[in-house]
């Protein structure tokens, strides 16, 4: 698992007496199960060197380090290969494992590549299938706007599975979630939502009925072309289906239409994906959701009343539009076709305010390749110990991941990994999560990787080890 | 206005000056020569109006809108159009790229040069006809395109007389034409999918007919755009109707198993993508079932030697089994 970043941290006496104590930490988001990465760091701790202290002054056994006396080396950035690609550096993280970026050496196209866990799979609910389900829906796909599967790679022995993907580098709901209104200005939200519709039509052309479409499953590219992703939870209608109804629904509670929430027995399809879409363009363009409620119940019955407002400052054709996309009435919502013929579709609106950026990642607004700095390591770096390790200061460390995201990570990128767990997480708004996790039946099964994610992010601390080198004990 | 230099053309003069050249042109007089040059330093002014240079901006809105008024009133686009082969190279592509600027001109929801042509639906005809003259049928074909993103355009050309004559388009031995034929064709049978779906409907019995004969070309890139296309058009749900009616034929199915066996590896895989429907049907008409049962054991046996190499497919695996199950267990319809 060289693959790993592991900070190697040293810190420094703190009476100057240059008493070099090691902190060897993994960081956070590897720490999940880096069984490897843990061993190493065990096999290096000697535990005389803690038995044979015999200083009896709790304050240098515990030794006390002010955070910005932490100083991190960054790990040295070993070249890595899975098939033809060069691995990168991470990019996010959902509860069927991470993303990173990677470089097709024949082709030196940036892709992303989606690592999953069969492990991890297993304890999600329907995890493997909804897997085996997006591989075979992304497989036969090809369209602008939707995310592209190039290749897929399997490790039997570790029990990896690794999806090729596009590479993205953001999603709409990390873009959101960087401006403070949680919006964007109208004539950004027109161009995703234009592409949005046309990845849709596309979709339905196929008879696949997305079922999850939010903010947080909607990527872009580096240059702005908006990606539909995660087809984990929709529906291939059969070929010689009269219609599209359907009879599952396990999308985002926020983005479901009230033929779901009210608990019908079907419905149609593809006026599912309508709703959601009038829901998402209702969300990115003020920054609110039209539905709400406490906890789950509260908002199906909310949904289920079809009582809305919109904002005043929401003006008529986009009024309109979204009054006929958020129709209680699936017979009486609106079609794809009406959508596009819509005067608010038509019309690209002025460019009028400043366009919301997409946001660092871990402080590189370009968004330069990750790749680069391992294939230099492996091409250029012979002699690896005499390069000077590169350090950093916890407090520096601190201000990237806020910078960043609250996270570090843009949390979308979780999704890219088909994300049960963050289905319910990120589509409601916050107050009623916990009910949500709680209340509702199918949330309940997923609470363990929600759980197990929060246990994970305790351990960051745990996962500190103190240790003295022997040298250092004559001080 | 410049100190120095000369003043800047105001759009009703670079109209003006540009129609007076062009009909020169047209009329092939001594003064050609002069005129192709006035043709050209016209256009490269109404292109910069348009596009900006270098060191230039575009021009204002209110320029734009009296330079576009102008062409609708002149009716200039179509005289372009008209005389596009007389019209040197470069003056060629700035024709293009003011058509097609001019075409994307929004106020509010409205697209002033869509209505336009909506009344001028001449300038369409003559551009799909453009594809019969070697040297401006690419140009043509970039302006075709852009109006074809146009549901109210592709509607007229989708219906007009012109657009059968694509089947011939696609065929032409020069390569490059016909694969831009191809991709405008392809372009006008796929984008609009509620107009396209209406249109074979409509239009079932012209369309397949001539496309019986894109399938039998001599042509093998024809034959194999052509057949791709189909699979794409009969698996697109928007066209359900038409599938049912495609599948429901009998000469339809002999086809697509004699290209199951063509020479072409590629062609025989495409084949497979629409052999399948016929045999996923589950309303197979008495015509279909029959040509199926009587090559029952031939169809399997063929099947299960299919694309033997494509083990990684596994798509394409689950279909031919499910193919090959299928046709094993078909029964011959209970006597009447």
């Amino acid at each position: 698992m060289s693959d790993e970043v592991i900070y190697q941290c040293v810190i420094m006496g703190s009476e100057g007496t240059e008493e070099p104590v090691h902190i060897v930490l993994s960081d956070e988001d590897n720490m999940l199960d880096d069984e490897e990465g843990n061993s190493r760091i065990f096999e290096d701790l000697e535990p005389t060197s803690w038995i044979n202290d015999e200083d009896t002054d709790v304050t240098t056994f515990f030794h006390r380090v002010d955070s910005d006396q932490i100083i991190y080396e960054a790990k040295k950035k070993r070249c890595k290969m899975i098939g033809k690609y060069v691995m990168g550096d991470l990019l996010g993280e959902g509860s069927y494992g991470k993303v990173k970026e990677v470089l097709d050496s024949e082709t030196l196209c940036r892709r992303a590549v989606k690592i999953l866990k069969k492990r991890k799979l297993r304890r999600i609910p329907n995890g493997e299938q909804n897997v085996q389900r997006e591989i075979v829906l992304l497989k036969k796909l090809q369209h602008r706007n939707v995310i592209g599967l190039l290749d897929v790679l399997v490790n039997d022995e570790k029990e990896k599975m690794y999806l090729i993907m596009e590479f993205c580098v953001v999603g709409l709901q990390s873009m959101l979630e960087s401006t403070p209104k949680k919006r964007f200005p109208l004539w950004q939200a027109h161009g995703y939502f234009c592409q949005l519709m046309d990845g849709l039509q596309y979709l339905h052309s196929q008879r696949i009925i997305h079922k999850d479409i939010k903010p947080g499953n909607l990527l872009l590219t580096l240059s702005g072309v908006l990606k539909i992703s995660d087809l984990g939870v929709a529906e291939a209608l059969d070929f010689f289906a009269e219609d599209d109804t359907c009879f599952t629904g396990q999308g985002s509670p926020a983005f479901q239409p009230p033929e779901i929430a009210n608990g019908h027995e079907k419905f149609l399809g593809f006026k599912v994906d309508i709703w959601s879409s009038g829901v998402t363009l209702y969300n990115i363009t003020t920054g609110l959701y039209p539905f709400e409620g406490d906890n789950i119940f509260r908002l199906f019955e909310n949904i289920g009343k079809g009582e809305y407002t919109i904002p005043d400052e929401i003006e008529n054709p986009l009024r309109d539009l979204l009054h006929g996309m958020l129709q209680k009435d699936a017979n009486q919502r609106f079609t794809l076709q009406q959508i596009r013929q819509h005067p608010w579709f038509l019309r690209k609106p002025s460019q009028t305010l400043e366009q919301v950026p997409v946001p660092p990642l871990r402080g590189d607004e370009l968004h330069n390749m990750t790749v680069l700095p391992y294939l230099m390591d492996f091409h250029y770096v012979e002699d690896s110990a005499s390069v000077q390790p590169q350090y950093y200061t916890e407090h520096e460390r601190n201000a990237w991941a806020e910078g960043v995201e609250p996270e570090c990570y843009p949390s979308e990128w979780a999704d890219h990994v088909s994300d049960a767990r963050s289905r319910s997480k990120e589509a409601s708004p916050k107050k009623f999560q916990d009910e949500l996790r709680y209340n509702h039946g199918e949330e309940v099964l997923e609470n363990p990787s929600e759980a197990n994610k929060r246990k994970s992010k305790r351990r960051t601390t745990s996962c500190i080890s103190v240790k003295k080198f022997p040298p250092c004990k004559q001080s | 206005m410049p100190l120095f230099g000369k003043s800047q053309k105001s759009p009703a003069e670079v109209v003006k000056a540009l129609k007076e050249a062009v009909s020169a042109l047209e009329r092939g007089d001594k003064k050609a020569e002069k005129a192709q040059e006035d043709v050209s330093k016209n256009l490269l002014l109404m292109k910069n109006m348009l596009y900006g240079t270098s060191d230039a901006e575009p021009q204002t809105d209110i320029m734009v809108a009296q330079l576009a008024q102008e062409l609708y009133n002149s009716n200039l686009l179509l005289l372009l159009i008209q005389n596009l082969n007389r019209i040197d190279f470069e003056g060629k592509k700035d024709v293009a790229q003011v058509f097609n600027n001019i075409l994307r001109r929004q106020i509010g929801t409205r697209s002033p040069t869509v209505e336009y042509i909506c009344t001028k639906p001449e300038i369409l005809f003559t551009l799909m006809r453009g594809y019969e003259q070697q040297e401006i049928a690419l140009n043509c074909g970039t302006m075709l395109r852009e109006c074809a993103r146009y549901e109210a355009l592709a509607k007229i050309m989708l219906y007009s007389d012109d657009f059968f004559n694509f089947f011939r388009y696609v065929e032409v031995s020069t390569f490059d034409i016909a694969s831009d034929a191809f991709s405008t064709f392809k372009e006008l049978l796929t984008r609009h999918k509620l107009l396209c779906a209406e249109f074979l409907e409509l239009n079932y019995d012209k369309v397949f007919s001539h496309y019986q004969r894109l399938l039998n070309s001599e042509n093998y890139v024809t034959r194999r755009q052509s057949l791709k296309l189909l699979g794409e058009l009969l698996l697109d749900r928007h066209n359900f109707t038409v599938m049912t009616r495609y599948i429901s034929n009998p000469d339809n199915l002999k086809l697509m198993m004699n290209m199951l066996k063509e020479k072409s590896r590629n062609i025989q895989f495409e084949a497979f993508h629409v052999f399948k429907v016929f045999v996923a049907n589950p309303n197979k008409p008495k015509p279909i079932l029959e040509i199926l049962l009587r090559n029952q054991d031939k169809l399997v046996e063929f099947l299960t030697r299919f694309h033997t190499d494509r083990s990684e497919d596994e798509q394409f695996n689950d279909e031919k089994a499910y193919l090959i199950k299928q046709i094993k267990e078909l029964k011959p319809l209970p006597d009447h």
